[in-house]
């Protein structure tokens, strides 16, 4: 008995041994250890055994099951290594991503969003005002004279009940202030007009940046800190910044913003980039004229604005020569702006 | 205006400055250098030895130059106007032109007709120096040959003078500025300002002013004058900036101009009839003047008229029959003072833009009117010969001189935000001609924006400079405003809408007529597009009611452009007018796709279309749990929907979505089917506000129950889901649609009707759901459909 069983398990072992399928695997298994199976039948012979040996057969019994049930199990895991490793033998990583479809932003509005974001880390917040504007809020209380070229209909877009689309977002200046009480610390982004014919500088719509900040004893000296640090975050810390002497109607006194950028291969040069000033007085007797009262006192507080091409900045921000690739929103152009 | 740097050293000496010194000097003061032109190399004198006709060429002649190489050099030329022993200007070979639109040209040796031609003998518009094409430009006689042209006419800034500064519209007045700043002699200008000839007051019939628009008139007469050429000083001068030299009595009177800043005018006193008259021009008078067009007069505009007739546009332009000619003797020379706005507005109105009216219309010290006409007066007599009245004739008064301002330095320290002492301030503005009286500043007269305190503060910023100002940077908390919290949302939707694979576009607010066709915005309560009243063409007529016209306009592009496959969105302002006439503007967000599904790649080698479908998934993204599309009656889309959240009478409608018509899409190129929607953006936001709560978690297991329903083909999706969501059952969990099948062959099920196949979630918050629950909750919901739906079971 004891020798059937070696010769059982040695039999099996060789077996399994030999085995390369899972039909293989599952034809060894009933062939030793199923129902009919040659361990099963051999194990039926323990009521022959005598009484002293059945203690010696029932342990080989035992064992001789174990080593084939691991020896099984041992064939099994292999198999199923062989066959994971083949499942994705055939895969090449290498093939081109499955498409998602591409999308992104603007580049405008990645300029926009970024100048945004410098500006209200640094305590300024949004504010808004219509598109559709009056004479007064676009020009007088901006303390334009009468006469100013800018109010030609040549210059600029006129309704029919002589409103006008706003020549630039410094009517928000006096939305604002018309409403809110100093002070004020706001930024607006947004759309302004102007009667261009649409070239590669010029645009009929444009976007532009406006800032004031209105409290007492705002200076040229926190106007200055102000646009410094609000460039060298944009265009980076080394970024060289200068403020000459301008002219607008409704800053006094009045400064361009000039940034000097390095291109490759050629000489650095001076970028105009934006407009700023202390606030002329004129604009807020106009404004307080307008309220009613003395919130905006140009003997008791003072305030400084700027205001920016948002389409130059992204033209100078990105290298791109031609104001209209902005409008035509081709894909292959947006499509580089995508990550 | 042009300045020639040759020109400012009659009146400072910058030998020490480099180009670029200087123009960071200019840069400074405030003056904005837009150009420096200067005459290439290569381009020199050259004396024109002999001229023969070309063998070959009727129109060419062919030359022997001297260009003081000592070598006769071999020219082929064209022009006629010149004859032997001319100076004229040479560019040799290598010279580098200016060929217009920012091309340049070089000069080469080459063949003209087969006659060997060493370089090119050059006009003066051909150079760039002034626009005169006529022929080759004549140099003065005593120019050497072989001197470069370039020290002939040296650089020349082109200077953009803002409107505040008029008294740096002449080469005087810009080196007053410099001098200033520099911290230099002002030379060669003490006589200018000051007349020291003696006055009269003018007869009626002499001088008559009739006019508020001309306070102060001057005349002097010249009698005997020699008109002619000017002399190669003078012509050298006005040529270098850019002017043509005419006759010597029109030159002086433009030098002048040039030099100080003062339009003066030369009248031929034998076509004037009688004394001047200074006054409004009759409605409908017409005038001839020097620039050949004939201008129609209103009663708004001012002339300068002799006793029968206009003789010029006060302030503008002079006439064509009245200004000096070479048959003129006896010259009254005009010196006058016009109130700026009245010229501007003439200027404007005829659009006729003159040195003299750019000058009148920003303001020209008045102080300076009987200097500048001394000054014509003696350059008259040395060149033109003569004699001139022993007296200057007069009418009317020179205003007031500007009043004296008082500056508080404290004041001025605490708008520039720097420690300027009282001295660095009583310096700088000492240094631009203002003296310090008891109380106040006294301005020179030429300033004459010079009014408020804040305009001597401005001097003082400018000068002191922002790099002597400390970079203050401090800021304080600031509150977010509705603006910021909507800019906050719409990022949001944003960078949601950009990783679905939408592109966002960003369309020009002004769209044609034709464009509104487009437009989903404006169908309701009598909205209206609005009209610009003066377009600038027919394709930017209107302000876009909404944002689908651009879209479209975009995608019909990209069409051709070859990207038939987009998503596209675009976010921004659109705007309506309202029954009454007021303007709304308001925030909006849509959407377009069209196209296939996904780029062609080796893992779907023909993805199918986009479809209705794919624009709802999108809409999905970006609103809130709730949303609806209803199908509405609009003609302008297939298959178009309200979008809505929520259901019935509380639900907010957002917009409209749909198909382009197939036709419309046809038009702009568009093959496949293109799905639109358009929603109100701040609607959306304000939708999307609501709290979000948190809901514990299912404990007990759901049981659901698959339904197969016939229903008639035509019935919406949407309806039944409406009759679920109104469905009365504690225990319904949730529905979802997973098969719907119609047959139009009619073999498989009628051809009017189709199959929905819903899978029905049943639970409970508190049991695990006994079968027999389950069954009597879904035999309700399934008589409930029968009778509210006519449905059949399958």
């Amino acid at each position: 008995m004891l020798a059937e069983l070696d010769a059982i398990k040695s039999d099996a072992l060789s077996a399994i041994a030999a085995i390369t399928d899972e039909a293989g695997l599952e034809e060894a298994r009933v062939g030793f250890l199923g129902k009919k199976g040659r361990l099963t039948a051999a194990s039926a012979g323990m009521r022959d055994v005598p009484r002293e040996q059945k203690k010696d057969v029932g342990q080989k019994l035992n064992e001789v099951r174990m080593a084939i049930t691991a020896a099984l199990e041992g064939k099994g895991a292999v198999l199923t290594a062989a066959k994971d490793a083949a499942a994705f033998a055939s895969i090449d990583a290498t093939l081109p991503s499955r498409p998602l479809p591409e999308g992104g932003l603007h580049p405008l509005t990645h300029v926009l969003n970024e100048a945004v974001f410098i500006l209200r880390r640094m305590g300024f917040a949004l504010a808004e005002g219509p598109e559709i504007e009056t004479e007064w809020h676009c020009f007088d209380a901006l303390n334009t004279p009468e006469d100013h070229p800018a109010r030609n209909e040549s210059d600029t877009f006129y309704f029919e009940n002589g409103k006008l689309l706003r020549t630039h977002t410094s009517s928000v200046q006096i939305r604002t202030m018309e409403k809110e009480m100093p002070p004020v610390r706001i930024i607006a982004p947004g759309s302004a007009f102007r009667r261009d014919e649409i070239d590669a500088t010029h645009l009929s719509v444009f976007h532009q940046l406006e800032g004031l900040y209105v409290d007492k004893n705002v200076t040229l000296a926190d106007l200055k800190g102000t646009l410094e640090y609000f460039f060298r975050e944009l265009f980076g810390s080394r970024t060289e910044v200068r403020f000459r002497p301008h002219f607008f109607p409704f800053t006094e006194p009045s400064f361009e913003v000039d940034l000097k950028l390095h291109a490759t291969g050629k000489a650095a040069k001076w970028i105009e980039i934006a407009g700023c000033g202390i606030v002329d007085p004129a604009v807020f007797t106009e404004v307080s004229t307008k309220r009613g009262d003395a919130a905006y006192d140009p003997s008791e507080i003072s305030g400084f604005a700027f205001g920016m091409g948002l389409d130059r900045l992204a033209m100078i921000m990105y290298g791109i020569p031609d104001l209209r690739l902005l409008i035509e929103n081709d894909v292959r152009f947006l499509s580089q702006f995508a990550k | 205006m042009n300045v020639s740097l040759k020109w400012l050293s009659d009146h400072v000496d910058f030998s020490e400055y480099s180009m670029d010194e200087l123009d960071d000097l200019l840069t400074f003061t405030g003056i904005e250098v837009e150009g420096i032109q200067s005459l290439p190399d290569n381009l020199v004198v050259a004396e024109v030895l002999s001229s023969e006709k070309h063998p070959d060429a009727d129109k060419l002649s062919v030359c022997q130059v001297d260009d003081g190489s000592g070598t006769p050099r071999q020219i082929v030329c064209g022009a006629r106007n010149y004859r032997v022993g001319d100076k004229v200007p040479l560019a040799r070979p290598g010279c580098v032109l200016d060929a217009g639109d920012g091309k340049t040209f070089e000069i080469r040796e080459g063949k003209l007709r087969g006659v060997e031609s060493l370089g090119m003998m050059c006009a003066a518009s051909e150079i760039g120096l002034t626009d005169d094409a006529d022929g080759l430009m004549i140099l003065s006689p005593d120019l050497k040959s072989g001197t470069p042209l370039s020290e002939v006419y040296p650089a020349v800034f082109e200077l953009e003078i803002t409107p505040n500064r008029p008294d740096c519209l002449s080469h005087l007045g810009v080196a007053r500025e410099l001098a200033a700043l520099a911290k230099k002699e002002l030379a060669g200008a003490s006589h200018h300002g000051d007349s020291s000839t003696p006055t009269r007051a003018a007869k009626d019939k002499e001088i008559k002013i009739s006019t508020e628009s001309c306070p102060y008139y001057t005349a002097r007469i010249i009698h005997g004058v020699k008109v002619g050429e000017s002399p190669a000083w003078l012509k050298e001068k006005l040529e270098s900036i850019g002017l043509r030299p005419i006759n010597n009595i029109v030159d002086i009177t433009n030098y002048v101009l040039m030099e100080m800043g003062q339009p003066l005018h030369a009248f031929d006193m034998a076509k004037l009839d009688g004394g001047i008259n200074v006054r409004q021009a009759a409605e409908g008078e017409e005038f001839l003047a020097l620039d050949g067009e004939t201008y129609p007069l209103t009663e708004e505009d001012m002339v300068i008229a002799d006793s029968s007739k206009a003789v010029a546009i006060g302030g503008v332009m002079g006439g064509e029959d009245s200004g000096v000619t070479e048959t003129t003797t006896d010259v009254l020379l005009e010196s006058a003072y016009f109130v700026t706005s009245k010229i501007r507005r003439t200027a404007r109105r005829l659009n006729l833009h003159s040195d003299s009216s750019y000058r009148f219309e920003r303001g020209v010290d008045p102080y300076q009117v009987n200097g500048a006409s001394d000054l014509a007066i003696k350059l008259i007599l040395e060149l033109a010969g003569g004699k001139a009245e022993e007296e200057m004739v007069t009418c009317g008064e020179i205003p007031a001189a500007p009043a004296s301002v008082a500056l508080d330095n404290d004041y001025c320290r605490s708008v520039i935000g720097a420690e300027v002492p009282d001295e660095a301030i009583e310096a700088i503005l000492t240094s631009l001609g203002l003296s310090k009286g008891a109380d106040a500043w006294d301005i020179p007269t030429y300033r004459l924006d010079l009014i408020r305190p804040i305009d001597l503060v401005e001097e003082v910023a400018r000068v002191y400079g922002l790099d002597n100002v400390p970079s203050n940077q401090g800021a304080w908390f600031s509150p977010a405003s509705q603006a910021d919290h909507y800019f906050d949302f719409a990022s949001g939707i944003q960078s949601t809408l950009s990783s679905l694979g939408f592109f966002e576009a960003r369309n020009l607010k002004l769209i044609s007529d034709q464009q509104l066709t487009d437009d989903l915005a404006t169908s309701h309560r009598g909205m209206s597009p609005i009209r610009l009243k003066n377009p600038l063409n027919d394709e930017q007529d209107y302000l876009r009611p909404g944002l689908v016209p651009g879209l479209l306009a975009t995608a019909s592009r990209n069409q051709r452009f070859g990207n038939a496959d987009v998503r596209f969105f675009e976010m921004g302002r659109v705007f309506t007018a309202t029954p009454k006439g007021g303007e709304v503007e308001h925030e909006h967000l849509a959407l377009l796709m069209t196209g296939e599904r996904t780029a062609r790649s080796w893992a779907d080698g023909k993805p199918s279309n986009l479809d209705i479908h794919d624009l709802r998934a999108a809409l999905e993204e970006i609103c809130p749990k709730g949303l609806n599309l209803v199908p509405v009656d609009d003609d302008r889309m297939l298959c178009a929907c309200s979008i809505e959240i929520g259901r019935g009478k509380k639900a907010t409608k957002l917009g409209l979505a749909g198909i382009v018509p197939l036709a419309r899409a046809r038009e702009l190129d568009l093959e496949a089917p293109v799905m639109v929607a358009e929603i109100n953006l701040k609607k959306l936001a304000s939708a999307a506000g609501a709290d979000l709560k948190y809901k514990e978690l299912p404990k007990f297991p759901s049981s659901s129950r698959d339904v197969a329903m016939l229903v008639s083909a035509d019935l919406a999706a949407g309806i039944v889901a409406d009759f679920f969501a109104n469905h009365e059952e504690p225990l319904l969990e949730s529905v979802e649609l997973f098969d719907v099948f119609q047959d139009p062959s009619g073999e498989k099920l009628p051809a009017d009707k189709k199959s929905l196949a819903y899978s029905i979630s049943y639970r409970s918050g508190d049991r695990t759901l006994e079968a027999a629950e389950v069954e009597t909750a879904h035999a309700k919901l399934l008589d409930s459909l029968k009778s509210g739906l006519h449905v059949e079971f399958r």
